[in-house]
């Protein structure tokens, strides 16, 4: 058995691959999802609402969607359902700022509600990000290309979708091409990007944060870390997906971080995700 | 070089700042909340600068087609043919709005009136097949999307 199955029975979970559903998140900038819906229909697009978020679809057809006008109208984009949720919890209708922006699915997801501060370190994945801006039509977003430590201004929200291992469901025999010093190597940046992140927002601000990992070195204990180190408090949110696990590996957590949600492949149907709600006191 | 090529849309003044060889329409709003730091993308992204040519960016032709009346109409099956780089022929053609005359620029619009991209005035709109040559179309994402695919998988 493998170390990590082994871990994941030890909080308690028999893991099983799942097939995941196409999704799409509709642009409600320049659609609404049920006008979006008719014409994909039209299309022979098999549509289906994703019931635990605002305006995505699972979507079928025999052909790649995005060669139809629709998609590079950018009248939708390509993101999973769990990667959906994380803009809906943290509820944007400040300026925001989201803190590793590309490939830009939730920056774009954000522009919907509120103007955005983009943030991305590394050149080649900023240029993806640009284009999803532009096929979207975004107006209302800065993007820099630069490291989050150099930014030095307060925000009342923040999203802090942290680059994280991945998971299984993610990546062919993700399990054989990671390690938990991997994990460990990871988990440090996140804490480094968090306590940064959290140094920006402003008093009774919210930062989500969230990840595809589902390993608790790259979530419950940085969200611990934060409890540890800053003046937040874990906020209770409503989406699917379990409690946030407050005892695992001989470690006790505070338990508000209960109010997390983990989202398992195999209860869920989506990829694994992690979400953290912070509020600064 | 950006105001010539507004001009053939509208009489409105475009003002805008310049990132690099990137042009991006003035916003005080904006200004007022971005970072002290260089931003390299900024608002409403109008184009670029490449070997001495303004190439207009799809942000911009929407909100070109937002205040102007050059613009061409096209039914499904021209909507298709027109984001494959092909010339638009008169019976893909919904209506027109504006100047018909050969030479002219026009924004193509689908029956949705969104924009596709834009294009020139070839031929006489009742009477010849050509009528509208692509000049940019939409389609040039799945282009931009494959290179930085390939581009990922050899880094």
């Amino acid at each position: 058995m493998n170390i990590f199955t082994e871990r994941y029975k030890e909080m308690g979970e028999e893991i099983e691959f799942v097939k995941l559903r196409k999704a799409i998140r509709v642009n409600t900038k320049k659609i609404s999802p049920e006008k979006l819906q008719v014409r994909l229909e039209k299309k022979h697009v098999e549509m289906e609402r994703i019931p635990f978020v605002k305006n995505g679809f699972w979507v079928k057809a025999k052909f790649n969607l995005v060669s139809t006008p629709e998609y590079l109208l950018g009248l939708f984009y390509f993101q999973e359902a769990a990667a959906q949720i994380p803009v809906e919890v943290l509820n944007p209708i400040a300026l925001t700022l989201d803190c590793c922006a590309a490939p830009g699915g939730k920056t774009t997801q954000i522009a919907e509600y509120a103007p955005v501060i983009a943030v991305e370190s590394d050149k080649e994945r900023f240029v993806i990000l640009e284009n999803n801006m532009e096929r979207l039509g975004l107006r209302n977003c800065i993007a820099y290309l630069m490291d989050l430590r150099d930014v030095d201004k307060k925000f009342s929200s923040i999203l802090l979708d942290a680059p994280c291992s991945g998971n299984y469901m993610l990546e062919d025999n993700w399990m054989q091409k990671n390690s938990l010093k991997r994990i460990q190597e990871r988990a440090e940046k996140q804490k480094e990007l968090l306590a940064h992140a959290l140094s920006l927002l402003e008093k009774d601000g919210t930062l989500v944060y969230s990840t595809c990992s589902i390993e608790p070195e790259e979530n419950e204990f940085v969200i611990q870390f934060a409890l540890d180190h800053f003046p937040v408090k874990v906020e209770k949110i409503n989406c699917i997906g379990d409690p946030g696990l407050t005892k695992i590996f001989e470690r006790k957590l505070d338990p508000s971080i209960a109010n997390c949600r983990r989202l398992w492949p195999h209860k869920t149907n989506t990829i694994g995700f992690f979400i953290a709600r912070l509020r600064k006191c | 070089m950006l105001a010539d090529f507004a001009a053939k849309f509208t009489k409105e003044e475009i003002p805008f700042k310049k990132l690099g060889n990137k042009f991006f329409l003035e916003d005080k709003n904006l200004e007022k909340i971005k970072l002290k730091q260089k931003e390299k993308y900024f608002g409403i992204f109008l184009g670029e600068e490449k070997e001495d040519t303004f190439i207009p960016s799809f942000v911009f032709l929407e909100w070109l087609a937002e205040r102007s009346e050059e613009k061409v109409f096209v039914k499904d099956i021209g909507e298709i043919d027109f984001l494959y780089g092909k010339t638009l022929r008169s019976r893909h053609i919904d209506h027109v709005e504006g100047e018909t005359k050969i030479g002219f620029l026009k924004l193509v619009q689908n029956i949705h009136g969104e924009n596709l991209g834009y294009g020139k005035i070839i031929g006489d709109f009742t009477k010849t097949e050509q009528v509208i040559k692509p000049k940019l179309d939409r389609g040039l994402f799945l282009k931009r999307e494959k290179k930085l695919k390939r581009e990922e998988e050899k880094a």
